[in-house]
Parts: structure tokens; sequence; C-alpha cells
């Protein structure tokens, strides 16, 4: 890893990193806020989700809105947080290598005595602090303001909003290796970036099949997003060791072959 | 000090280049000629060891490139064709990330680089010019003072005045001991740096020639208008390669006969002498038939 390089790439990704973090930060708070009116109204609120068909409930990951934690998971956690981070993580991932190899700016960075794999460490290390810093931001958001707006003893857990976090920060780490390893594949950024986002979103897809669709249910095991139920890491429900665990690996198995990769192939630079 | 044997790796589209071999002695200058597109960025990517040889090897300090990639890096200037920094840098931040990278301690060399360029490095590098973005490049390369510099086509972008101070301080370099590759498109850009020169084209080195030899070689074409037409015609009769261009004017071909050319000359009285520019495709052309030709 090299220092250098980590400081000025988080110089050049900062308003990337911020704008997606406070993007995500605001949605929380907004959210959060709204949750007292919700909840002084839950009987109703309640009495309507029973006529909502059973699919859509599912497929939004609505378990139930009694807590805090599971009105945030099936308002943000389930559905637009997916689409911020994975937005982000495939944009930062792409930009980390296969966009700096594309435009050759890559032959600067490999002209000193740092080699290949210190900066594919450095790299992974300036996406994972991307990611730490937009989680950090997201979850601190939310604590601050059900701090000050929600009746803290009665709904809101710190415990199952910090799990939500936390294993949601693994889900993009996960998916962070994949890209990032795209992303050392790739001379032209736009293939590595279709690639990328291409398989996101066929995994987002089979998960919301396989929950739409009930007889078709196994299918989302082809799915890393079937892993990530913040509806059900609310409720209690979630193998939360399962899924961080297999997130883990996934992503350092793609953070392992991205370095060995780039080691070893040939740069147009 | 750099050995490339037998080097060749091919592209898929066929391109690629082709058993180049070549040295370059510790304290020399080596000029590495082509056209566009005949493979001198691809040697060099070899060099630097962006690039696996297909077959054949690279040396630099006796160390394989391709697996000793950083080791070898370590004492290389190494100055990219394509000019393109990270996005959203000044030209100070980009260069305090590369001596960082570089490992280097001392901003002194920096800060002499930077007054001789005559760089502002607070200019965000995305509004900066093509030739001051080169000038970013030069100093990126010269700041750490490496032993060996692998430049490629560095002098594209400057302003005349500032390719002379470019080459300035590659003879100053030079006359420090350090060891130079350096490619180039156009041989008046680098006829004034180097030793010898290897012509490649088409991905195959052509000829490696000692400069003062490519001189002696190289053709040049000199108008020259008389005062009187007789001596348009006496002219015509010499040994010389003379075409007539009109009454007053000829056009002789030289190649390394000077001393015949001003002989003949001097018993003339000339109004004007002028000199063609020719191309270096021109020179080339020329060149390589006369290659063909000879045994």
């Amino acid at each position: 890893m090299s220092l250098s390089l980590y400081k000025q790439m988080m110089k050049v990704n900062f308003k990337l990193i911020f704008s997606f973090g406070v993007g995500s930060a605001i949605y929380v708070a907004l959210m959060t806020t709204l949750f007292p009116m919700i909840e002084d109204n839950m009987q109703q609120i309640d009495e309507m989700l029973v006529i909502f068909p059973e699919a859509l409930m599912r497929a939004l990951g609505f378990e139930s809105l009694s807590t805090y934690s599971q009105y945030i998971a099936a308002e943000y956690y389930g559905l637009f947080y997916l689409f911020i981070l994975g937005v982000f993580t495939i944009v930062i991932s792409i930009h980390l290598i296969a966009r700096l190899v594309d435009q050759g700016s890559m032959a600067y960075l490999l002209s000193t005595r740092v080699s290949r794999a210190q900066i594919t460490v450095t790299q992974i290390a300036v996406l994972i602090s991307g990611l730490l810093i937009i989680h950090i931001l997201t979850f601190a958001s939310g604590y601050i303001f059900a701090e000050l707006t929600i009746d803290y003893e009665n709904s809101f857990a710190f415990l199952d909003f910090f799990q939500i976090n936390l294993v949601g920060f693994l889900l993009f780490f996960a998916i962070g290796g994949y890209s990032l390893l795209i992303s050392t594949l790739f001379n032209d950024e736009k293939n590595a970036f279709s690639l990328a986002g291409g398989i996101t979103f066929a995994f987002y897809g089979i998960d919301m099949i396989g929950k739409i669709v009930v007889d078709i249910d196994w299918i989302r095991n082809f799915s890393l997003f079937s892993l990530y139920e913040p509806g059900k890491i609310a409720s209690g429900d979630a193998n939360l060791w399962l899924s961080s665990i297999i997130f883990i690996l996934i992503g350092i198995i793609g953070y392992l072959l991205s370095i060995f990769i780039f080691k070893k192939r040939n740069l147009l630079l | 000090m750099i050995i490339i044997k037998n080097l060749t790796h091919v592209f898929s589209t066929g391109k690629g280049i082709f058993d180049v071999s070549f040295k370059v002695e510790k304290g020399e200058v080596f000029g590495f000629l082509g056209p566009n597109g005949s493979g001198k960025t691809t040697t060099l990517r070899h060099l630097m060891g962006y690039m696996k040889p297909q077959s054949g090897q690279t040396l630099i300090n006796n160390l394989d490139v391709w697996e000793n990639q950083s080791k070898v890096r370590h004492n290389i200037g190494y100055l990219p064709g394509e000019i393109s920094f990270l996005d959203g840098l000044t030209g100070e931040s980009f260069l305090n990330m590369m001596a960082g990278m570089q490992g280097a301690s001392s901003k002194a060399r920096r800060e002499e680089l930077i007054e001789l360029f005559q760089l502002d490095i607070k200019t965000p590098i995305r509004k900066m010019s093509k030739g001051t973005k080169q000038k970013v490049g030069i100093i990126t390369t010269f700041m750490h003072d490496p032993d060996i510099y692998l430049l490629d086509e560095p002098t594209s972008g400057l302003d005349p005045l500032m390719q002379k101070v470019f080459i300035d301080l590659v003879l100053e370099e030079k006359a420090r001991g350090k060891t130079f590759l350096i490619s180039s498109h156009s041989l008046p850009e680098i006829e004034r740096t180097c030793d010898r020169i290897a012509i490649i084209k088409e991905g195959k080195i052509v000829t490696i020639k000692d400069i003062h030899e490519l001189h002696s070689l190289q053709r040049k074409t000199f108008n020259v208008t008389f005062a009187k037409k007789e001596d348009v015609n006496a002219l015509l009769e010499s040994e010389l390669s003379v075409w007539k261009i009109d009454d007053f004017i000829i056009q002789i071909d030289i190649q390394g006969n000077y001393d015949k050319f001003l002989t003949i000359l001097s018993k003339y009285h000339i109004k004007n002498i002028s000199m063609d520019d020719m191309s270096l495709e021109h020179t080339f052309m020329d060149y390589y038939k006369r290659e063909e030709v000879s045994p």
C-alpha cells in the first residue's frame, strides 16, 4: 500500500464518496423524522397493510412497521439503499482501476517503485474507506435523528439498526470485491462498467423475482441480495453470521484475485 | 545498461514488434526513431514491465524487467507518451503524490525543475494546455534523479523555447553520466542529444547507426540561385546531382559530400542558398530504399 497514492485517491474521489454519503444520510434523516407520525397511526397502517398483496410485501421487504428498525428497513434499506450503494460501489470500483488504465494515467502511477500489487491494495483500501464513510454517515444520521425525534426507550433498537448497517456494509464489501475484479480485467472502462453493473442488476432482479413468485423461491439462492434482508434483521429472524461470513469470503476472494490478476496482465499504457 | 533481446509481441491485429534487439550503454543517449504506430511505445512498455514479452527478454541493470518490475523501476524516470493525469488534481498535488510514490526525500530538485520550466503548479491539471501538462510530466520524470530515463515523445506540445530548455536538461543529465532512451518521430527533435539512433518501422528495427553516420546518410536538398545563366549550365555539367528549376535557380541533392558541394559552388557568384526542409518520412523513405538496394 502506498500512503501518498491513498491520500490523493481519497482526494480525487472525495466528491463521489461524500455526495453518496450525504445523500444517504439525508434520506435516512428524513425518513426517521417521519417515523413518529407513522408510529402514532400504527394501528390504522397495520390494518391497511393487511390488504396489500403478499408478494408486494415480500418484494419490498415489509415485515411489519411496528418498530423503528422495521420501519427504516422497509422504507430505506430494502430498496433505495441498495440502489444508492450499488451504483456507488460499481462506479468507484471502475474508477479505481479500469478508468485509470483506459485513460492512461495508470502509466504514471506505475512509473515508480510502487508495485502493481501495492497499487491494487491501495485502491481496495480507498474502496473500503469509501463504503465505511458512507455507512458511518448513514448510521450516524439515523441514530442522531432517532435520538432527537423518537421516544427512544419505546422503539429505537440500537443493536438492530447497527446490524442492518453492518451487514449492508458487508454486502457491498462483497459487491466491491467482484466489481474491482472486473475492473482489473478490462482495458475499456465502459465494458467493465457494463459487466459489473449487469451482474449486480441481475442479482437484484433474481432476488426480486424469487420474492414475488413464491413458486420459484429457490432462484433467490443464486443472488447475493437474498442474504441481506434488513426487515428480518430488524425482527431478529435473520441468520446474521451466515450472511456476514459469505459476504466477507466473496469480498476477500474478489480482492485477492484482483491483486493477482492485475499483477500478471499485460497493460496497454 | 538497457538490453533488449529478440523482443517480440504480436497483437491480435497482426501489428506489434518483431525480434527487436538493441543495447543502450551507460551514459549513452539513444534515440528511438520511427513513424507513428511503428512500435516505439510498445517497446517502451516492455521496458517498463507493463507488458510481458511473448518471446525475448528485456534487461535493465542485468535484471529481467518483467520479473523485477518495481525493483527495476526504482532507478527509472519514465515519461509516458500519452499525457493523462488524474482528474481533479492540481499540478502541485499530482507532483506531491508522485514524489511520495517515488520515495524522493528532497524537494530541492523538484523546485529547480519547476523554476526551469516556469510551471504554475497551482493550476488544476484539467485546465492546463497540452504543453503545460507535458511540463508536469517532464518534472515528474526528472525530479527523483533516476539513473535511467525512458522518454516517449518528450517534446510533444512544448514550444521551441521550452524544447531548448528540455534539450539542455538532457545534455546536463548526460554530462552527469545518466542513460537515456528517447523515442521520437522526428529526427531534428532528438539529433542534438543522441549518440546513436535506432530506426524502427512496422515493428522491425531497420538500422542502428551512429548519429554522425546517419547525418552523412541523410539526403539534403539545397536551392541555389546564381547571378548568371551560364553558371547554371556549367553546374548542370558538374558531378553533383543537380536539377534545373528555372534560368537562375538549381536544386542540388547532397548526401554527405559537403566538401565537394562547397568547392564547386565557391567558383561562382551566388545570390541565395536555401535548404528544403525534408520531412522525416522523406528521409526515411530515402534511407529505406538505399538499405534495400545495398547488399
